[in-house]
């Protein structure tokens, strides 16, 4: 059976000493590291598939460490930030991490994204890493080949942009993408005057997608950050 | 047209070497000057000096540091030019610059030299200069009269007017000729034609008659001047009459000099009638010039409207108390009207002097060749021949039938002057209308009179008829056209006054510094039916161009560093410059300063390239909107300045006061939690497990409570930064709600919270992060000062343009006694109330703070039967997709 290698890099004694216990506890493989140069050591030496990682290290930034990882990897990076660091957290995921946590965070949300991200490399090697022509999450159902999505069997009748922001999403599951990601995918631009259009299209999108039953809330909304697609 | 000069920049000072002729020795008396100054220790340069000068004279160039002249490459003739740039950047204390009258080669920065002297001036370096008389504006046609050369290297006469120094140099003629004759001046051969043309002694004598007395004038006018310059202003003001006659020109430099004769004021009038308005292209230029001139003489242009020009200028006069009027003889329209424009000034003015000043005959023949191209002008437009033949086809074919059904020759006239009152409405100009009334009445005389289809008539009384018809009709077409014409005219000043109160009201409407200079580039676009880039101007900050309408990008994107370093000289110099300026006249777009009284706030940049230049109204009604809006942002940007300040004391205060609250409410919870800590670890197993259950739930309250104020006062240190801190986006306000109900106290999920939007969609502009903390804040204080299973409401409305926001709940309500000072810092409801929990009391105060840094308010309502409501408003973001 897959058991995943979790990676943790934070500096601060007593969060790390919690996420320790919690992963303890939940029986989890991981290893920790308390700086940027030993965690990049044991990213190489221990190969985790799944890095949690604290975007204010004392020797080497956060942002470098994503970037060095993603130059050969594409594991998931979960990333741990205070909560003024806004901006930080936008550019971290633009720079290729895939979620965030914000302190304080509970236990039970540190868990959640764990698992959010295992399932992202379970589902990947299950399918080798290529791109499958059919999606499914729940109830929800994209043919890719004939640009069709369905809900509860039944077709959801999408216009051209939210088709386009239903496929970038779902093909990013589980990773929260960012305004100007989106924007730039979708749109192929990167204005910030466009984001007003893009909510307003996120938010019909995922009216369609709920029709009217609360246990079909496939996009999350992450407040000034940006989007996800979440895993049912 | 766009040259004004303000005293505030005029720094260095400027003495000006004036001599009546080329010889007199100029140049040579401002290089003794410079090695004068120079044994003093001055920090002396030489700009320029003319190359063809005498050999004795660029002796004296020695010892002397010059600045390399600048090659120009203009048709293949390398030409030298005064490197201004180097001028500047070298910076000495004074500078010679020769030649104060040089036109520059094209490409140069400005058009004339003496421009460039004004820079130079303006940059607190003193310059010497020389000039002649005949190169004095006002003097130009004096000097021509009496040499018979015309002059056309001119500068305005205030350049010399305000140098702080004028040194005449100064030789008798005789001796003059004689270096002329011993080849001083020019070579020999150049010295023998020079003699018989231009230096005879009779010019000689009274140029420097002219020299001396123009020097004289301007020592009196400065004397008079700095004595009492308004007394001796308000005594005369003269004004003259501005025409696109080429003899206008003269009438406008007598004016001049009567205005520097008399110290008086100085105004240039024109009247904008049906004339002009329809006018060619060719008398527009020659109008240009003249007002450019006027200008330059120092007049002030305004401009009136109306068909009748004498009663205006008129009653202007009367109305400014003008007490002279200059204007030139015409007999344009005399024709047509018993007495010329001069008479009936003269009859409408009353005690006002009237000036006249005759034509001279070059000018005269001028004129009557101008006329012919015109007259040939307005009949070469194809589509008004077409509808003049059209409409006396028809009216032939209607007399025929009249005819046929013989009905009395008077239908037959009626209809031909019917016809020509048609062709004079439906075409443009005279022309067309006089063609057609003489075309009429010989086809009158041909098909209708006895014997037809001749031109003769055998009827003695028929050349009474066809005079009268001739009359009558011309009468008729000129009628019409008259009221053609000032329907259009009064049509076209509606539009303009239109506009400009439309911009004004609009202006006061603009939510920022960008939105109003958007505006008035949205209507200088409209005017001119051209794009238009336009930039807010802050001293020390790049221009950042945006264009209206935005597809026209290329007109930012051709911008090159050229262009972006003519846009930086109009903010450093707050004059307007390039295409159709004189000042760095290359450039592809003209640019215009919006000014203010505290100087630049913007520029606006108008293509040019391209597009068909502007005429007068247009560029004055450009201005007048740039003048407007540059008042209206110079309003805004001081009320933002004292926000600002308002905004610092505002943030001062709050950081004091939070410091002195958390230094003493942070050991309340940090004391529960570690003293609870330390009660496990030594007694754990002694406490049964309800107790502990207990003492594990205070912690976390305790805990979670600090969190709640570690958030509360991260807001604070967010706002209270500096201004930039509020970083303002479109928000839903669904996803607003949701993630403000995410993160409050986890009590929530006893109490029964509901969402209730008039419209999914809706959407704020907002720090987003703020305003859900003061949502959170607003969730939490419900949760706590109501029981378990309250109903707990989050609803949006649009109301106006604005978003409103309520939170409420159906609670206990909030006792009258409170209300007043539920916003304060620090306070708090349970106080009084020892079983309750505390509070800082920061929350309430902080979603004030929180409000009032987005520009809003929050208020505190009663929910009906009973609760407590908060409301609050956010600018409204409307979005169309």
């Amino acid at each position: 059976m897959f058991k995943p290698k979790i990676l943790v890099i934070e500096d601060d004694p007593a969060i790390l000493s919690l996420v320790k216990t919690t992963l303890e506890t939940q029986d989890y493989m991981f290893r920790t590291a308390m700086n940027g140069k030993q965690g990049l050591m044991d990213i190489l030496s221990y190969n985790p598939d799944v890095l949690v990682l604290d975007l204010g290290l004392p020797d080497i930034s956060g942002m470098e460490i994503i970037g060095k990882i993603r130059g050969w990897s594409n594991m998931p990076i979960i990333i741990i930030s205070a909560r003024s660091e806004d901006e930080d957290k936008v550019e971290a995921l633009d720079a290729g991490a895939d979620d965030y946590l914000t302190k304080p965070f509970s236990i039970d949300e540190f868990l959640a994204r764990v698992r959010v991200a295992i399932r992202r490399v379970k589902t990947e090697n299950l399918h080798g890493g290529e791109a499958s022509s059919i999606y499914e999450n729940g109830s929800l159902k994209i043919d890719y080949v004939a640009g069709c999505v369905y809900v509860d069997g039944e077709e959801i009748h999408l216009t051209p942009m939210e088709y386009r922001l239903v496929d970038l999403l779902s093909k990013n599951t589980g990773k929260v993408l960012t305004h100007n990601y989106i924007l730039r995918e979708v749109w192929g631009s990167q204005l910030s005057s466009d984001i007003p259009s893009l909510r307003v299209f996120m938010a019909t999108l995922r009216k369609k997608l709920e029709r009217g039953n609360p246990d079909n809330k496939f996009i999350q909304t992450h407040v000034g950050i940006g989007y996800r697609m979440i895993r049912k | 047209m766009f040259e004004e000069y303000s005293d505030e920049y005029e720094k260095g000072k400027l003495k000006v070497f004036f001599g009546y002729a080329a010889g007199v020795g100029k140049t040579y008396s401002m290089l003794q000057a410079a090695h004068r100054d120079k044994d003093q220790g001055k920090d002396v340069v030489v700009g320029y000096i003319e190359r063809h000068t005498r050999p004795d004279t660029l002796a004296l160039l020695s010892g002397l540091e010059s600045i390399p002249n600048k090659r120009v490459d203009y048709r293949g003739i390398e030409l030298s030019e005064l490197d201004l740039d180097g001028v500047l950047k070298r910076k000495p204390e004074v500078v010679l610059v020769d030649e104060l009258a040089h036109t520059n080669a094209p490409g140069s920065r400005h058009r004339k030299r003496y421009q460039d002297i004004e820079e130079i001036l303006r940059h607190g370096i003193d310059v010497y200069t020389t000039v002649n008389v005949q190169h004095l504006e006002s003097l130009n046609d004096l000097v021509e009269s009496i040499t018979k050369i015309a002059v056309s290297e001119r500068v305005p006469d205030y350049v010399f007017d305000r140098a702080d120094n004028v040194s005449l140099v100064d030789i008798e003629p005789d001796e003059l000729l004689a270096r002329l004759k011993t080849g001083k001046v020019y070579g020999k051969a150049q010295a023998e034609r020079a003699i018989n043309h231009f230096f005879t002694k009779d010019n000689l004598v009274a140029l420097r008659e002219i020299a001396l007395r123009r020097t004289a004038d301007r020592l009196s006018r400065r004397s008079a001047e700095s004595g009492n310059e308004t007394v001796s202003r308000a005594g005369e003001h003269i004004l003259v009459c501005l025409s696109g006659s080429k003899t206008n020109a003269k009438v406008i430099r007598t004016a001049a000099r009567m205005a520097e004769a008399f110290h008086s004021s100085f105004t240039g009038i024109y009247v904008d009638e049906d004339e002009f308005s329809n006018s060619a292209i060719d008398e527009n230029e020659d109008f240009q010039k003249n007002i450019r001139l006027a200008e330059q003489l120092g007049a002030q242009i305004v401009t009136v409207y109306g068909e009748d020009a004498a009663e205006k200028i008129a009653s202007y006069a009367k109305l400014k108390g003008i007490t002279k009027i200059v204007l030139g003889r015409t007999g344009k329209r005399g024709i047509f009207r018993r007495k010329s424009l001069a008479d009936k000034i003269n009859d409408l003015s009353g005690d006002i002097d009237v000036y006249i000043i005759p034509d001279t005959s070059v000018t005269g023949k001028y004129d009557f060749r101008k006329g012919i191209r015109k007259a040939s002008k307005a009949a070469v437009e194809p589509t008004d021949i077409l509808k003049t033949l059209s409409v006396i086809i028809v009216s032939c074919l209607i007399c025929f039938i009249f005819d046929q059904l013989n009905l009395s020759e008077a239908n037959i006239i009626i209809v031909y002057i019917l016809g020509v009152l048609i062709t004079a409405i439906i075409t443009r100009g005279y022309a067309c209308g006089l063609v057609a009334s003489l075309v009429n009445v010989t086809l009158f005389n041909l098909f209708f009179t006895e014997p037809r289809y001749t031109l003769t008539a055998y009827d003695p009384s028929y050349p009474i008829t066809f005079l009268c018809m001739t009359i009558s009709s011309i009468l008729a077409s000129t009628l019409a056209n008259k009221v053609k014409n000032e329907a259009t005219l009064s049509a076209q000043k509606a539009y303009y006054l239109e506009i400009l109160m439309n911009s004004s009201k609009k202006f006061s409407e603009g939510r920022d510094q960008e939105d109003i200079i958007q505006i008035a580039a949205v209507q200088i676009a409209s005017i001119l039916s051209r794009p238009v880039a336009y930039s807010l101007y802050y001293p020390e900050e790049e221009l950042d161009f945006k264009v209206y309408p935005s597809e026209h990008q290329e007109i930012v994107l051709q911008m090159d560093s050229h262009e972006m370093a003519v846009a930086t000289w109009v903010t450093k110099n707050n004059k307007h410059a390039g295409a159709t300026t004189d000042t760095l006249s290359d450039a592809d777009n003209l640019y215009l300063s919006v000014r203010s009284s505290q100087g630049v706030m913007g520029v606006v940049a108008i293509p040019i390239k391209n597009y068909d230049e502007l005429d007068n109204e247009e560029k004055n009604l450009t201005i007048s909107l740039l003048d407007e809006c540059g008042v209206v942002l110079s309003r805004r940007r001081l009320s933002e300045e004292r926000k600002a300040i308002e905004m610092e004391t505002q943030r001062e205060r709050l950081r004091a006061n939070l410091l002195r609250a958390i230094s003493h409410d942070l050991r309340t919870p940090l004391t529960s939690i570690s003293g609870n800590a330390v009660m496990l670890m030594d007694n754990g197993d002694k406490f049964s497990e309800e107790k502990k259950k207990e003492i594990y739930n205070s912690i976390y309250d305790d805990a979670m409570w600090l969190v709640e104020l570690t958030e509360n006062l991260l807001s604070i240190t967010r706002i209270e930064n500096g201004t930039i801190n509020l970083h303002m986006t479109s928000e839903l306000m669904e996803d607003v709600f949701e993630e403000a109900i995410a993160h409050v106290d986890r009590k929530i999920a006893d109490y029964n919270v509901k969402i209730d939007l008039k419209d999914d969609l809706l959407m704020g502009r907002m720090d987003v992060r703020l305003i859900v903390q003061v949502i959170v804040n607003l969730l939490n204080n419900a949760i706590k000062y109501t029981p378990k299973g309250t109903d707990i409401t989050l609803a949006a409305e649009k109301i106006g343009d604005k978003l409103s926001v309520t939170i409420s709940d159906n609670g206990p309500g909030i006792r009258d006694e409170f209300k007043e000072h539920i916003f304060d810092m620090f306070y708090s409801a349970e106080i009084g109330r020892a079983d309750d929990r505390r509070g800082l009391g920061l929350g309430l105060s902080l979603c004030k703070s929180i409000l009032q840094a987005h520009g809003e308010d929050i208020i505190l309502l009663d929910n009906f039967p009973h609760g407590a409501a908060f409301r609050f408003t956010l600018p409204l973001e409307e979005i169309n997709v």
